[in-house]
């Protein structure tokens, strides 16, 4: 009773929350008493929080956790190859990641049936199937990810800049709509090297997904219904020439193929970029003037449109699966719900990353509105229409960093001018052709 | 019954080999094995999450496509290229920081401690500290370029072709110019005063003594710094794929960049493995040049052959 008084104590301190919603002692999470359930999980400071309350759940069951590992995802990636080749998966519960699922095959068991239906039924739908591979509930969705495009506010309502824009592009300076727009403001905007009118991540599959996304907005796709590669289309080559057009006009950073999360995130912290397509959990960063030179003067809208008048879109979500070769599933089952329950996704949701279930996106609005913090709230709107909206996933098949891989350096290779556009979407698509060829979907 | 011959490991004969026995075991069983097993694998179509394609044998196939690979033999070749520049420079620097440590009197062995710095560091973390000081937007280089008025651009030191070279040969002098300098200095150490006094006495200058005593004397040292780099370089691999990941667009594509990215992240770990081999020819093609310049400046120096 002590330990239960002393859990929920904690779970309604953690989270903050009022006894609305249903507190971790509500839930029962069975009782394990002596079991060591092993785990390797996801490793890094947007992650960690979580894994305070491991302890909670320990408390509750009887059962310890034992933390094999905690890396980042290409290396627990590297490392759980490694162990399915040893056959050394004797452990219980891995930290999973949509991209990477579906190379994994039949290790992890389908969660349809172990965690039960009314759980399941709390989580949002497109989340759940966007986890789903191959009719398999192989992960259960810790929480989601999708960018949106933040701007310096005050660049926007200078007046000397609305009317010079107005004057250069014959249309009024205002939060873009399309990514058409988005180019002429960076153009507009940039004066290198000290200013850019924005950036992009420009290696591995990052840039592979920036093109995926804009492929699809503009109307394109990366394969067809037999899997075959068709982004080699009209619209794969107009958003290519869109990174080399901005890239050519330096207005972005002469760095930027060598790009990832936490260059771009940095530099637009650094007020030295205007607009800024990034993912949820950088909201808090840009707004912690510790961190950020634009806190207090961030604009953010939904991803713009590609010429097909579609919204980018690339989606993924942070998961937890459990292995086959598990030998307490029902121990695993209990620690994976708790760890994506209602008060955990909280939580994370207070850093700002984008929860799973339906009701966290409410809930946590109402906090951040009754902290004052008008800025989050702003963030959760934006992202829970576009998380509804616009989200899609990379192809939930198994060689999709491999395809990825043959795509990503010829992307590189167009934009500094190696070869067109067309050339080198031509040579991707049959390097792609090849791994499908070889992985048996040819 | 004096003359039963004894068990024969007990025989004196077999004395040496049952001595070496463990080493031998330890041998076959660390280096060996793993060693014909990869190079079993690389004649299958392994991959590391089907663990059952182990068994399926595709003879020359992986092979056959390296040969064929332009992208390999354009990794291979700049493989070759960046580990000629990075011995070199690090030869050099080496050489020049030995000598000079080597002058000094005072404070020498709390240099010879702060020489050894940069080694102390993981490759990985050098890796991420040189991709921020090249960074061309918040990088210190650029931004102090730029502050003194040296630069009105951003210079993409990870992107163009030449600079991102250059970046990434600069991350590996800068952390490993203290092998060179530690060896060389432990050769300078060692050297007999005889024949440089004589030499002054006979009238040389410097540049005399240095070029045909000091320097020849200290050779077999270079030689033994250089194979030990050399093996270290052509498996270049951490700092590489922090800095660039062997990118843009290839240009800093070394074959551990490349064969980690199939093995792993491709999980192609067959034809990997087979890249990996024919990679291994590389390094004994060093080797064996640099022990044969080592054989011959002992043998300048009166050695043993």
């Amino acid at each position: 009773m002590k330990t239960t008084l002393k859990a929920l104590f904690a779970a309604t301190a953690l989270t903050g929350m009022a006894a609305t919603s249903l507190s971790a002692a509500d839930v029962d999470y069975g009782n394990f008493d002596g079991y060591n359930l092993r785990v390797k999980l996801i490793g890094g400071a947007q992650y960690e929080p979580l894994y305070a309350r491991i302890a909670e759940w320990e408390a509750m069951t009887g059962a310890t956790v034992d933390v094999l590992s905690r890396k980042n995802h290409f290396e627990l990636d590297r490392e759980i190859k490694q162990d399915i080749a040893a056959g050394t998966l004797d452990w219980c519960v891995g930290s999973n990641h949509t991209s990477f699922a579906p190379q994994y095959g039949s290790i992890y068991i389908d969660l349809n049936g172990v965690i039960d239906e009314a759980t399941l039924a709390e989580f949002q739908p497109l989340a759940l199937q966007n986890s789903t591979v191959d009719g398999r509930l192989v992960q259960l969705p810790r929480h989601s990810d999708i960018s949106n495009l933040y701007y310096i506010k005050s660049m926007f309502e200078d007046a000397d800049n609305q009317a010079a824009f107005k004057a250069e592009y014959g249309y009024d300076l205002t939060p873009p709509e399309t990514w058409d727009q988005v180019k002429d403001q960076a153009m507009f905007f940039a004066d290198a090297p000290t200013f850019y009118g924005t950036q992009f991540v420009g290696k591995d599959e990052a840039i592979t997904g920036r093109f995926y996304e804009m492929l699809v907005a503009n109307g394109g796709a990366l394969f067809d219904d037999n899997w075959n590669p068709t982004f080699n289309s009209a619209a794969g080559v107009e958003a290519v020439n869109w990174f080399k057009d901005l890239y050519e006009a330096q207005a972005v950073p002469a760095g930027s193929l060598n790009y990832l999360w936490d260059d771009t995130g940095l530099g637009f912290a650094s007020g030295t970029v205007a607009l800024n397509l990034d993912w949820a959990g950088w909201a808090s960063f840009f707004n912690d003037p510790a961190n950020s030179k634009v806190a207090g003067d961030i604009g953010l809208v939904r991803a713009p449109k590609g010429s097909a008048g579609i919204r980018t879109g690339w989606s993924g979500s942070h998961t937890f699966s459990i292995t086959a070769t598990c030998d307490n599933t029902e121990a695993a089952a209990s620690f994976v719900t708790f760890l994506t329950s209602h008060d955990s996704q909280m939580v994370e949701a207070s850093a700002g990353l984008l929860p799973t279930r339906a009701k966290v996106w409410d809930d946590a609005k109402a906090k951040f509105a009754a902290d004052g913090n008008d800025f989050l709230v702003t963030v959760f709107e934006t992202y829970a229409v576009s998380m509804e909206e616009d989200a899609f996933t990379p192809p939930l098949i198994t060689p999709w960093i491999e395809v990825s891989n043959e795509i990503w350096p010829r992307l590189q290779a167009a934009i500094l001018g190696e070869m067109t556009a067309q050339e080198a979407l031509d040579e991707a698509a049959d390097a792609a052709r090849l791994v499908m060829e070889d992985s048996g979907y040819l | 019954m004096a003359n039963k011959r004894p068990p024969f490991w007990q025989r004196e004969k077999y004395t040496p080999y049952l001595l070496l026995l463990p080493a031998i075991l330890t041998i076959l069983f660390v280096v060996l094995l793993p060693l014909i097993f990869s190079l079993y694998t690389s004649f299958t179509g392994y991959r590391l999450i089907r663990p059952e394609t182990l068994w399926q044998w595709v003879g020359l196939r992986n092979y056959q496509r390296i040969f064929n690979d332009g992208d390999f033999w354009v990794a291979f070749g700049r493989t070759i290229l960046f580990l000629t520049i990075a011995l070199n420079l690090e030869f050099l620097l080496g050489l020049g920081i030995a000598l000079l440590i080597n002058k000094i009197t005072w404070g020498q062995r709390t240099l010879r401690t702060i020489m050894m710095f940069p080694m102390m560091f993981s490759p990985i973390l050098v890796g991420y500290q040189f991709k921020f000081v090249f960074n061309d937007n918040i990088g210190i280089l650029n931004n102090a370029l730029q502050a003194l008025g040296l630069s009105d651009g951003a210079i993409p030191w990870l992107v163009d072709e030449f600079l991102a070279n250059f970046a990434i040969i600069f991350a590996e002098v800068w952390m490993s110019t203290s092998v060179f300098a530690i060896l060389l200095l432990a050769g300078l150490f060692a050297m007999p005063r005889d024949p440089l006094e004589a030499a002054k006495v006979d009238g040389c200058n410097s540049w005399q003594v240095f070029r045909h005593i000091t320097l020849p004397f200290l050779m077999p040292f270079v030689f033994i710094a250089m194979t030990i780099r050399s093996l270290d370089v052509a498996r270049a691999y951490d700092i590489v794929d922090v800095m660039t990941g062997g990118g843009p667009a290839g240009r800093t594509e070394l074959l551990w960049t490349l064969i980690a990215r199939t093995g792993y992240d491709n999980a192609r770990m067959g034809q990997a493995n087979a890249m990996a081999y024919v990679s291994i020819l590389l390094s004994i093609a060093f080797t064996y040049y640099f022990f044969t310049k080592l054989l011959a400046a002992r043998k300048y120096m009166g050695g043993a052959e």
